[in-house]
């Protein structure tokens, strides 16, 4: 009866959040692989290293705050950032963006300072950007201690080697499909440089889409068959408030350009229960455990998750405690 | 895998996506799923894609791979490509040809009812601005002549019978505020909405909550907004099914604030309004 209590779900239910969750991610998603296409076709490996800073942790701060400049979904963010690392950029580097760009970008600034009006929006805002940014950063810190067979698949290690083989003579990959990945970088007229972007473009869609179908699918389960009432009885004790509302938003599963305005109507939580709603949601929920899997080694997504959910939590309960 | 058949695949699983896409805003059905402003963005991918598929179909790509040089990570799962293939077509198969297109009332009750104003989206922001509009003056026009803002029949819509045709938020906003409160108050409104039991806070078993679901982004966030319908006698609808209620206007205080009450005079089955959510 218990089970009952807080979990009932109804097939139709499910079909229809599934449904509208890939109505909604999709393009998204496109979008990211569209882009990753064009950077395997058209960005030079070395542009990357020349830009970046020589020091690893430097490189990690500027990392995570890239997506002030380019802003990404978290949807589309894996087949982005598989390309950028394939491209050069070191994977400490390419982890903190990815963890700080559904968080540190100008529309999810915007979007967090509209649905906080009148709830100290400002205070939200800048925590949620500071926050996620540390948070990437931390993240991204420890990860780069960590050697690279232990974080990627090895069929994406493998991928990289060939890329960068590619990168002096010709490489092919196939995709989820069997279809080749990529002609050579900058070989070819215009026209055979975007077939090739397409080709990259379909195969890493197809890929990241079966894990995003997976995601989306569990996300849909918790979405409607949890009984939400029965988190809000966690709202009294900040501690169980603030990882109730990031186990929440692991389960729910929002964008996080709109995120901030569900947050905003938790009204019996904490204002740190929901800055940590804000920033966990985005770097981490059952879809993305899915969609990470696309690139990293499940043990590592795990880790990560894990250690994310902690970190978070720890860091909003102190700023609790400093009654901020 | 040939070539040919993986060429075949590929597009078969870009084109389905398409179309499902495309079908989606094409037939309307992408209304019930998406705020208005993703909704174009379905249309945009699917045709996208289903250019992709005939791409990948007429001309294929530059050189070709075997199964050993697969440098994606489905290529070499245990089920191998077939099943990465049925994973890709099956659910969005099954999900958008029964998807039912609406919430049941599973889901609304796992979300809980939204019965105060101030657990919606930006309905802080909307109180705090709630100001009624009065147009200045035209040059030579006596400003006395303007309609005063309490006069509610100059600006609120109103249905053939003059009933005050009303939504759900309408009412939960007017709970919170006074000068909507008077406008709304003892007056005949007319409001559409889904029907659910009342199951606590309902003693005599006449009452029943009239929901809309409120989105910000897509269904997967909707929230169902409830106001308390006191019925002439028990109703005895199908949960979630679609009705009108002709009533007048009550705010009694229950539990310390002022609760939205529609006493119904009439109460029928309709159909969905064009447009299912609140935003």
């Amino acid at each position: 009866m218990i089970a009952a209590a807080w979990f009932n779900l109804s097939f139709g239910d499910f079909c229809y959040s599934f449904m509208s969750i890939l109505l909604e991610g999709i393009p998204f998603l496109l979008l990211g692989t569209i882009i990753s296409g064009l950077i395997d076709q058209f960005l030079p490996a070395k542009l990357m290293t020349k830009f970046l800073p020589k020091n690893p942790i430097a490189a990690i701060f500027l990392g995570a705050a890239m997506g002030l400049v380019f802003p990404m979904c978290e949807c589309g963010i894996v087949p982005v950032i598989r390309r950028l690392v394939s491209k050069g950029l070191p994977l400490s580097c390419a982890i903190a963006y990815m963890l700080a760009v559904p968080i540190v970008n100008p529309i999810v600034a915007v979007s967090t300072y509209v649905a906080f009006r009148g709830q100290g929006a400002a205070e939200m805002t800048t925590l949620r950007l500071l926050v996620g940014y540390s948070v990437a950063v931390i993240a991204a810190c420890v990860i780069s201690r960590i050697k690279m067979k232990h974080i990627l698949r090895p069929e994406v290690i493998e991928s990289f080697q060939k890329t960068s083989t590619a990168n002096k003579s010709t490489a092919t990959g196939a995709g989820l499909l069997g279809m080749p990945t990529r002609p050579t970088l900058g070989k070819g007229n215009m026209i055979g440089r975007l077939g090739g972007a397409m080709g990259v473009a379909v195969n890493d869609f197809l890929d990241v889409c079966f894990y995003f179908i997976i995601g989306a699918s569990v996300a849909a389960v918790f979405n409607t068959g949890v009984n939400q009432e029965f988190l809000s009885t966690l709202a009294g004790n900040p501690a169980l408030a603030t990882f109730s509302m990031m186990g929440l938003a692991g389960i729910l599963s929002l964008c996080s350009t709109s995120d901030a305005f569900i947050a905003a109507t938790f009204v019996s939580f904490p204002a740190i229960a929901k800055l940590a709603f804000l920033v966990f949601g985005p770097m981490m929920d059952l879809k993305l455990v899915f969609i990470y899997s696309a690139m990293f080694k499940k043990r590592f997504v795990l880790g990560l998750a894990i250690g994310l959910f902690i970190l978070i939590g720890v860091i909003c309960i102190k700023l609790a405690f400093l009654q901020l | 895998m040939s070539t040919i058949l993986s060429r075949i695949l590929t597009s078969f699983v870009l084109m389905v996506w398409g179309t499902v896409l495309t079908w989606f805003y094409f037939s309307g059905k992408v209304q019930a799923y998406l705020h208005p402003t993703f909704q174009i963005y379905p249309a945009i991918s699917g045709i996208i894609l289903i250019l992709m598929a005939c791409v990948v179909l007429i001309f294929g790509f530059p050189e070709c791979c075997n199964g050993e040089n697969c440098a994606h990570t489905h290529g070499k799962l245990t089920f191998g490509r077939i099943f990465a293939f049925v994973i890709l077509i099956f659910p969005i198969f099954v999900a958008a040809s029964t998807s039912p297109g609406q919430f049941g009332a599973t889901a609304v009750m796992n979300r809980g009812y939204v019965d105060n104003i101030s657990q919606l989206p930006g309905a802080q922001k909307a109180l705090a601005k709630q100001q009624p509009f009065v147009e200045p003056p035209l040059p030579g026009e006596n400003p006395s002549t303007q309609p005063k803002p309490s006069d509610s029949d100059n600006y609120l819509p109103k249905n053939a019978k003059g009933q005050l045709t009303l939504q759900t938020i309408d009412l939960l906003y007017a709970a919170e505020e006074p000068s909507m409160r008077k406008d709304f108050e003892n007056k005949e409104v007319e409001l559409i909405g889904q029907f659910m039991p009342l199951k606590v806070k309902n003693p005599t078993g006449s009452r029943f909550n009239l929901i809309r679901m409120y989105i910000v982004c897509c269904a997967a966030d909707a929230r169902p907004v409830a106001i308390n319908i006191q019925a002439p006698k028990g109703e005895d609808f199908k949960d979630m099914s679609w009705v009108k209620v002709v009533g007048k206007a009550e705010f009694p205080l229950e539990g310390g604030r002022h609760t939205p009450l529609i006493v119904a005079s009439s109460i029928e089955k309709c159909d969905p309004p064009s447009d299912k959510f609140l935003y």
